[in-house]
C-alpha cells in the first residue's frame, strides 16, 4: 500500500511538473510502454487540469501553423523507426496515396500499405491491409527488404476466373501515379523479380495497392476499379487470430 | 466560443478522431480551435515566445502522431492537448533551465514581498471545485501547487522561493495532492 502510495505521489508530482529530471525522465519513457501507468497519469492530469481555466489564451504567430505543417510534411516523408507509431506512419502513407489517387480519378484499389521496423530483422516487416468493407476482398501483403521479396496472402479475397488482381507501387520517386508491380497469379504469387528494380529505401518509402481488373491486368496501365481502403491486419503473431 | 461547435469538447473530440485518420483539414480546425489556449500555457511556463512556439509545433507534431491513442472515457480532448503542451514545455524547462531566467520577470519581487508570479496566481481564479480545494490548504501550499502547475516551477525553484530545504517541499507537495485528490473525491 505504501509502494503504491508512493507511485501514486510520484505520478502526481510528475503531473505537477516538479517531479526531479531523472525520475520523470524514467515515466515519460514508462508511460509509452505500460499502459496502467499511462492510465493513472491521465487521471492525475484530468484531476489538475482545470487549473489552466485560468490561463488567458495567446494567439500564435499567423505563421506557426505553416511551420507545423512543414514539419509535419519531413517527418511524414522520413522513415519512421519507431514501431509504436507504424499505424500512424501506415495511415499517413493511406493518406497520400487516396490524396493522389482522388486526383487522378477513382482508381480501383484495394489499398495495402506496408511499412518495415527499420532496426529489426526483416521477417518483421510489417504489413497491413486496407479494404472498403467487408463486401471487397483483402489481402495480407509482407516485404522483405533485404531480399526485396513480396509474399502477398489472401485474407478474405478469392480468386476469380474471370478477374485478375494486381498490384501496384507508389512513391514519391516514382512520379504522381502508381506503378504496376504485377498480375497476381492464381495462387495470388508474383514474379520472384518483381520488387528487383526497386532499392530497400525506395520500398521502405512506398505504399502498394491492388486492384480488381480484366484478366490479365489493367489495359491502361493504370488503375481502373473504385478506390477500396479500410482495416489493418497487422503480421505479429498476436494478431493472427482476429483474421477471418 | 460556446456555440461554436468545432470549440465544443464534443467538436474537439470529433477532431482529434479525424486527426487519427490523417485528416489535415481537420488537424487545421483542431489547431485554430486549441492553439491560443495551449499557447497561454507553455508561454506562461517558458516566458520566452519564440521558445514557447517552437515547443508549440512539437505539441502538435505529437498530436498528430497520437491523436489514435486519444480515448475521451479517460481524458477531455482540451485536457489531453494541454496536457501534451504542458508535458513538452516543462521538459524542455527541465532541460535548459537557464532559458527562461533571460527574460523572466517572475522571480522579480514586488512590493509586499511577492513575485509577479505569486501575484498572478492570486489574482486570476476560476470558480471550479478543483480550484475550491486547493483553497483549502494552507496558503503557501496553494502558490506552490499553482506556481509548479501553471508557471513549471521545480522543487529547487519553490525551495528558494519559500525559503524551505527541498525535501520540505517535497513533503508539502505531496501532502497538497493527497489533500486535492481526496478533496475531489469527497
Amino acid at each position: 500500500m505504501i509502494e503504491r502510495d508512493d507511485l501514486d505521489m510520484q505520478i502526481a508530482e510528475y503531473v505537477l511538473g516538479t517531479l526531479p529530471v531523472d525520475e520523470r525522465n524514467a515515466l515519460n519513457a514508462r508511460r509509452e510502454q505500460d499502459p496502467a501507468l499511462e492510465a493513472r497519469i491521465l487521471e492525475w492530469e484530468q484531476r489538475l487540469a482545470d487549473l489552466v481555466d485560468d490561463v488567458e489564451p495567446v494567439e500564435p504567430g499567423p505563421e506557426l501553423f505553416g511551420r507545423i505543417e512543414r514539419a509535419l510534411e519531413r517527418n511524414d516523408s522520413s522513415s519512421n523507426s519507431n514501431p509504436g507509431s507504424n499505424v500512424v506512419a501506415l495511415r499517413r502513407q493511406l493518406n497520400r496515396w487516396r490524396w493522389s489517387t482522388a486526383v487522378a480519378s477513382a482508381a480501383a484499389l484495394v489499398l495495402v500499405a506496408v511499412l518495415t521496423v527499420q532496426p529489426q530483422p526483416s521477417s518483421e516487416s510489417f504489413v497491413a491491409v486496407f479494404q472498403h468493407d467487408d463486401q471487397q476482398p483483402a489481402f495480407l501483403l509482407t516485404v522483405d527488404l533485404e531480399q526485396r521479396q513480396v509474399n502477398i496472402r489472401p485474407v478474405t479475397a478469392e480468386a476469380k476466373p474471370d478477374k485478375s488482381y494486381q498490384l501496384w507501387i507508389k512513391a514519391d520517386e516514382l512520379g504522381p501515379n502508381p506503378r504496376s508491380v504485377g498480375v497476381l497469379g492464381d495462387q495470388f504469387q508474383l514474379d520472384e523479380a518483381a520488387l528487383s528494380q526497386y532499392d530497400p529505401d525506395l520500398l521502405r518509402e512506398a505504399t502498394f495497392g491492388i486492384s480488381v481488373e480484366p484478366p490479365g491486368g489493367s489495359p491502361t496501365g493504370q488503375p481502373t476499379s473504385p478506390a477500396i481502403h479500410g482495416y489493418l491486419y497487422p503480421t505479429g503473431d498476436d494478431a493472427q487470430g482476429d483474421n477471418p | 466560443m460556446q456555440s461554436d461547435p468545432s470549440t465544443s469538447t464534443a467538436g474537439i473530440s470529433k477532431l482529434i478522431a479525424r486527426v487519427a485518420q490523417a485528416d489535415r483539414a481537420a488537424f487545421s480546425s483542431l489547431y485554430q480551435a486549441t492553439a491560443p489556449k495551449l499557447l497561454g500555457v507553455v508561454l506562461r511556463i517558458l516566458n520566452n515566445r519564440a521558445w514557447a512556439e517552437e515547443v508549440i509545433q512539437d505539441a502538435y507534431l505529437k498530436v498528430w502522431q497520437k491523436a489514435g491513442q486519444f480515448d475521451e472515457d479517460k481524458s477531455s480532448p482540451i485536457t489531453w492537448m494541454v496536457s501534451i503542451a504542458r508535458n513538452s514545455a516543462i521538459d524542455e524547462l527541465r532541460k535548459h533551465p537557464t532559458g527562461r531566467t533571460v527574460n523572466d520577470d517572475q522571480l522579480d519581487q514586488v512590493p509586499g514581498g511577492q513575485t509577479t508570479a505569486q501575484q498572478q496566481v492570486e489574482d486570476q481564479q476560476s470558480v471550479n471545485q478543483l480550484n475550491h480545494c486547493i483553497d483549502q490548504l494552507e496558503k503557501e501550499r496553494q502558490d506552490m501547487v499553482r506556481l509548479a502547475y501553471l508557471n513549471g516551477w521545480s522543487r529547487d525553484d519553490l525551495a528558494g522561493q519559500f525559503g524551505q530545504p527541498v525535501n520540505t517541499v517535497k513533503t508539502w507537495l505531496r501532502r497538497a495532492l493527497q489533500d486535492i485528490k481526496r478533496c475531489l473525491e469527497s
